[in-house]
């Protein structure tokens, strides 16, 4: 073709059509930023190939936590010398582990053979028919082998669906509350007196204000707060109470949570106010700490590690003491958060990545390194006698830290997982707010008066959920009927 | 009179200037803070992450303690996080998608703008519809197209449903109709030039402010694509940058400096490519504002 009209046009397109007058009076080269952006792709495509690699051998374990992966380097490099298949592990963001497993449970795409998850992750696998559930069963294994015996029982309870049980537990993550001693100590207190919750606020109430002893509040007894949806459901699970029973549905009527909530939310809204917010995880929380804003946060055994990470000048400051009770002789701890070993029901060596799951989770060595390192409990028991877990812990005052926990673990409640976990705790938060603004609106907001109203809402927030259970095939069968409450 | 009148107006102009000055140095100043912060967070410990707002005092240079400073944050993307590979992945994805979406959307426009054919117009209104479905709404039905043609976590999966957005074939198809007359396409196929000839010869090159927009908007919406790798990619050795620094938070405890000089790692090279190609995109946006 003769260059005619669209020659030209190239030629003295000007106005910024195929090429522009650069600032030294010398055309730009029209294609330059395509020509870039193809040589990009070319650049790094040949590279890509360069690289390629083989599918690598063995098998695939995906983590959410780093510093999980870095206490399983030495025995997973153990396995790998002398074991088949060899482990390669993959941290991933709970995000993106929650997305690939429930995916990969859902289309079949490929997933780890083993994963290690997290409460909430495993909730939403088990959305499905029990046989359909994308994690290995591994209730016969466990019965058979007698690790039910041998483990902790109430550190299955997450991982267990209709009966049937899909993860190896990894902790037990018993709860105490970790207070300022050097406050507590300084005023000649005594917390060991402590024993119910009443006896709790009873004894501290006098650290609220300052030595001139005007009324003026300096700090707060509890760091506890109606958005805190994870205190607010171990507080419940502490008093026998819950959001998901053991068939796996809500149980956020039950009259027990009505009264746990009714009083937590007057610890912050009340005439007697102990309750301040000092956001868990964050800065800013750390900071209000450090400051001595409240006097005691609620501490499971892995929140150690975090303090000590993020919150080192507390070290020699703080101290952990068992839970005060909601009636006397009542439940000194409870439990939050928790993770588990699952293996895929599609991995073609079950068998071995089960040896495997039991070489990880049931070494004693791995067990002392995870309580060193990440001052996480185990839930063998068998492994509880380790005297490690009497050595005194300077950033805990000199307390012999993982013994305290340890003598709370057989009394850790059942924590039932479902896939109305998440929705529960939602619902519950959103009880906990529309409570706290209630009792704002009506003072004086005691613990008595706002039990009804809380009952009231509890029960809408149940009914609102059971909707959802009723839309559940594989759960509508065990939900009871619809009582016509309106959400 | 006129003399004075004129003086007074060129102070206008020279206080009008300074003002106009002003105004651009506090918003590049306000722009630019975030950018220094998140640098100087990169560099910094998660202990001073949480002391200083920028840099550690002490006493170095203006009041600094540069011995504080570290490039730990870095070595430990590069060497931990494998970084580097997921840059490549990518410069890959949001290259390639880039080109091919621009020609393929080029090509469209063009033929919908010139070329007759039985359909155009219900063609043309099907684009025109398309561009006002939000792209999340298309995640599942696109997921289950995938998974049936075997597409799942291959990089195929993540390009090929972005080579042909509606967007793009109606960007095209308008700019054809306002860059290119209809003269000049005649005249080019009485002299026998072919319609793909005609494509790459004529139309492609009056419509390059256009194709420089494009072509950058889609590398830049495909390098910071998040959602769509997370679902349609499972390997984690494929995963591109966005996906990877998400994945650098942990679930309680945060290492908020290696977080920084990974977000700093993955807005180095489109920054670069934007300043490489600022000129082309902003005509390309402009191209269609004055019509000459």
């Amino acid at each position: 073709m003769r260059p005619t009209a669209g020659g030209d046009a190239m030629r003295d397109g000007g106005g910024g059509r195929a090429g522009r007058l650069g600032s030294d009076g010398r055309r730009r080269p029209a294609w330059l930023g395509f020509a870039a952006i193809c040589a990009i792709a070319v650049v790094s495509s040949v590279m890509m190939l360069a690289r390629r690699e083989a599918p690598p051998a063995g098998a695939s374990m995906w983590l959410f936590a780093r510093l999980h992966r870095d206490i399983y380097v030495p025995a997973v490099e153990d396995w790998n010398r002398t074991r088949e298949p060899t482990v390669r592990m993959s941290l991933l963001g709970v995000q993106a582990m929650e997305q690939r497993t429930l995916s990969s449970f859902l289309s079949g795409t490929r997933s780890a053979e083993l994963m290690e998850v997290e409460r909430r992750i495993a909730a939403r696998a088990f959305a499905g028919p029990v046989e359909s559930v994308g994690f290995l069963d591994l209730t016969d294994r466990l019965r058979e082998e007698g690790l039910l015996e041998a483990i902790n029982a109430s550190s299955f309870t997450p991982w267990t669906s209709r009966g049937r049980i899909f993860g190896l537990p990894h902790d037990v993550h018993p709860v105490m509350l970790g207070y300022r001693a050097d406050i507590v100590e300084a005023a000649g207190i005594d917390v060991s007196t402590i024993e119910t919750w009443d006896d709790f606020v009873r004894t501290l109430r006098p650290l609220m204000y300052d030595a001139g002893g005007a009324k003026r509040t300096d700090r707060y007894l509890l760091n506890l707060w109606e958005t805190h949806q994870d205190v607010l459901e171990m507080l419940l699970l502490q008093a026998g109470g819950g959001i998901i029973d053991e068939r796996g549905l809500p149980m956020l009527d039950a009259p027990v949570n009505a009264r746990v909530l009714a009083r937590a939310v007057s610890w912050g809204h009340g005439p007697d106010r102990i309750a301040a917010d000092a956001p868990y995880f964050s800065a800013a929380g750390n900071r209000l700490l450090l400051d001595g804003y409240v006097l005691a946060s609620f501490v499971p055994d892995w929140m150690c590690n975090i303090w000590r990470k993020e919150i080192p000048e507390l070290g020699g400051k703080v101290k952990l003491m068992p839970l005060p009770a909601w009636e006397k002789g009542g439940r000194r701890t409870s439990a939050w958060g928790g993770t588990m070993l699952g293996i895929s029901r599609d991995a073609p060596n079950p068998e071995e990545c089960w040896a495997f799951a039991k070489h990880l989770y049931l070494s004693p060595e791995l067990s002392r390194r995870l309580y060193t390192e990440g001052d996480i409990i185990t839930p063998v028991k068998a492994f509880w006698s380790d005297p490690v877990f009497d050595e005194p812990d300077a950033y805990f005052g000199g307390q012999a830290r993982g013994r305290a926990y340890i003598n709370l673990a057989p009394q850790t409640p059942p924590r039932y997982n479902s896939p109305f976990s998440a929705l529960a705790l939602d619902r519950l938060r959103s009880a906990a707010t529309q409570l706290a603004a209630y009792a704002d609106a009506h003072p004086p907001a005691t613990p008595e008066s706002l039990e009804p109203e809380a009952a009231r809402l509890l029960k809408a927030m149940q009914a609102d959920i059971m909707r959802h259970v009723r839309r559940n095939r594989f759960f509508a069968e065990d939900a009871p009927p619809d009582d016509g409450v309106q959400p | 009179m006129t003399r004075g009148s004129d003086g007074m107006d060129a102070r206008a102009g020279r206080v009008g200037l300074l003002a106009c000055y002003i105004l651009v140095i506090v918003a590049t100043v306000i722009i630019a803070v975030p950018f220094v912060w998140l640098v100087c967070a990169s560099f910094k410990s998660n202990a001073d992450f949480l002391l200083y707002p920028f840099l550690p005092r002490g006493e170095g240079v203006l009041g600094v303690a540069w011995d504080r400073l570290t490039l730990d944050h870095f070595r430990s993307l590069f060497r931990e996080a494998g970084v580097g590979r997921a840059l490549l992945n990518s410069l890959v994805l949001s290259s390639v998608t880039a080109v091919l979406a621009t020609l393929v959307c080029a090509m469209g426009g063009y033929a919908l703008a010139s070329l007759e054919f039985a359909g155009r117009r219900l063609v043309s209104n099907v684009v025109m519809a398309a561009v006002v479905i939000p792209s999340p709404l298309l995640i599942a039905p696109g997921f289950q197209v995938l998974y049936r043609l075997g597409l799942l976590d291959s990089y195929a999966g993540l390009i090929l449903p972005a080579i042909a957005p509606a967007f793009g074939v109606y960007l095209f198809r308008q700019a054809t109709l306002s860059s290119v007359p209809r003269e000049l396409l005649e005249a080019a196929r009485m002299d026998a030039c072919g319609e793909v000839r005609a494509f790459f010869r004529v139309v492609f090159p009056l419509v390059q402010p256009m194709v420089a927009a494009f072509l950058l908007m889609t590398f830049l919406a495909t390098w910071n694509n998040f959602l769509s790798p997370q679902v349609v990619l499972q390997t984690p050795e494929k995963m591109p940058l966005a996906v990877m620094i998400a994945q650098l938070k942990n679930v309680y405890y945060q290492d908020y400096g290696l977080l920084m000089a990974g977000t700093l790692a993955s807005i180095l090279p489109v920054g670069a490519l934007f300043l490489l190609l600022q000129k082309d995109f902003v005509t390309g946006l402009t191209s269609g504002a004055v019509k000459g």
